[in-house]
């Protein structure tokens, strides 16, 4: 694909090969308990079937080896050097599904964690990362912050999109504290929690279902954030929504609005307008784009959305949703392109 | 114009009627010792206004810290929960915000006017619209109302 230069990018992937790269950073009894038990990384196969259009580009499909780089050479070979980032968050994935035994996912996080650290945060310094937690249980999720959170490499906890419970729920609310406490932001990603439905209704057959049923729980996560006040207790925590889409997000604005008007007793915490704190603390990357390919629609799309000020570049190197950021680029000035490609997450995150 | 709209021994602390002023349908509130009178017209869309929910405000200092403030009163719309100032007609919340039509209530020589300061809503925005209100007052121990 074509990399827009020198951009600050918001989302690239890069996971282990295999659990034996992590046992470095696993004590012996979570080493033990792989060994014994068989298990092995799976490159979230469920999510990204690894011959299909959409988990990866041509050229990354045809590489030798994972298509989601594993070591710091494989990144700089395939990715840093051809898009030349002035920034790349790092999004490793790896451990993302929330084993149900609460131990061995907080194990996996701190892993996950320190491989980052010593395998690629050191080694360029344009690279960053979101910090891995133990996504189903807040206590392991803010120890494992106040463990790593000072390194100021780590810019944004990452959450899955699909969690036991939606992310604003009060429960939640220690995360998000810990993560201001380090100047940490939040990223919501596309996935997640094994076991859990990909709708709000039950299980799908296919994947294209599954992938799409991202930007609906998207869309509840969205809603929890702000009706649970999480913005009113954090008003400078930022949450960058990635992989999940924003052209459902106008739609969902206009109804948040109008029955927060009659029913706004309920969240009486709230003290503007709904779609206000959507647009101050949400940031979306631009993969996908999910634009209609008429450029007169896609203005108008973006025009609803308010303009650019709420997307934020990322290539999602290596997987692909094809053309949309050109067309979105296109449909934008100097200015905007700017924000989209630098200022907003420049403006998110201490980098 | 004035109506008469009850015997005061006739309209209790809490209660509301509900009268017709030439062509318009106006709510009368008692609220304590005081009166208000307030179109019966959401101006959002013209729903029944006057037979909705009268409640205190909410206000919150975070997320689950909610208190109740008795005073100001609002008038809620049963249509789209809508909520006006009892007293200014005041909307709070709605497109953009906006506010209803208020009329002032008073009380007849013998009581004393009470004060007609407008509440202010200390967390929310006023909205776009305005109900008209009305006055309101006690004469000779009935409830009169000036529409």
């Amino acid at each position: 694909m074509e990399y827009p230069r020198d951009a600050i990018d918001c989302d690239v992937h890069c996971a282990p090969a295999q659990m034996a790269t992590l046992f470095p950073y696993l004590s012996d009894y979570w080493r033990q308990y792989i060994t014994e038990a068989g298990i092995s990384l799976t490159g979230l196969a469920h999510a990204y079937p690894p011959r299909a259009p959409t988990s990866a580009g041509p050229a990354a499909r045809e590489q030798e080896g994972p298509a989601v780089p594993a070591t710091f050479d494989a990144l700089a070979e395939r990715f840093l050097g051809p898009a030349a980032p002035r920034f790349a968050v790092l999004n490793c994935l790896t451990g993302f599904e929330t084993h149900r035994n609460p131990y061995f996912a907080a194990a996996m996080a701190s892993a996950v964690n320190d491989w980052l650290r010593d395998e690629f945060l050191g080694r360029d310094e344009r690279l960053r990362a979101s910090l891995a937690v133990s996504a189903g249980s807040p206590e392991d999720a803010v120890a494992e912050i106040e463990r790593v959170g000072e390194d100021p490499r780590f810019v944004q906890v990452l959450l899955p999109v699909r969690s036991d419970v939606p992310w604003g729920n009060k429960n939640n609310h220690p995360i998000f504290a810990a993560a201001r406490e380090r100047s940490l932001q939040v990223a919501l990603h596309a996935w997640g929690r094994a076991g859990r439905a990909p709708t709000p209704s039950g299980f799908a057959p296919t994947y294209l279902e599954d992938y799409l049923g991202n930007q609906t729980i998207a869309q509840t996560q969205m809603l929890s954030f702000v009706a649970e006040g999480v913005f009113e207790r954090h008003p400078d925590l930022r949450v960058m929504l990635t992989e999940c889409g924003f052209a459902w997000i106008p739609p969902l604005l206009w109804r948040f609005d109008k029955d927060w008007k009659g029913v706004w007793r309920e969240v009486p915490w709230l003290k503007e307008p709904p779609s206000a704190y959507v647009r101050r603390h949400f940031r979306v990357t631009t993969a996908p784009a999910h634009l209609p390919d008429d450029p007169a629609a896609a203005g108008q799309l973006l025009e609803m959305l308010g303009g650019p000020d709420m997307l934020a570049y990322a290539s999602d190197y290596p997987h692909d949703h094809g053309p949309g950021l050109s067309t979105l680029l296109q449909r934008l000035d100097d200015d905007g392109r700017e924000t989209v490609l630098r200022g907003g997450a420049a403006a998110m995150y201490v980098l | 114009m004035r109506v008469v709209v009850a015997p005061l021994s006739e309209f209790p602390d809490g209660e509301r009627r509900i009268v017709r002023a030439g062509g318009r349908s106006i709510g009368v509130f008692r609220v304590g010792d005081r009166f208000y009178g307030i179109r019966n017209r959401c101006p959002h869309q013209g729903g029944p206004l006057c037979q909705g929910h009268l409640l205190g405000d909410a206000v919150a200092d975070a997320p689950g810290r909610v208190q109740i403030v008795a005073n100001p009163l609002r008038i809620a719309c049963p249509w789209h929960g809508w909520e006006y100032d009892l007293d200014s007609g005041q909307s709070f919340l709605g497109p953009g915000a906006a506010g209803v039509r208020s009329y002032g209530v008073t009380l007849e020589p013998g009581r004393s006017l009470l004060d007609s300061a407008q509440p202010v809503a200390a967390q929310r925005t006023p909205g776009p619209y305005v109900a008209e209100t009305f006055d309101v007052r006690v004469q000779d121990e009935y409830v009169v109302l000036e529409a």
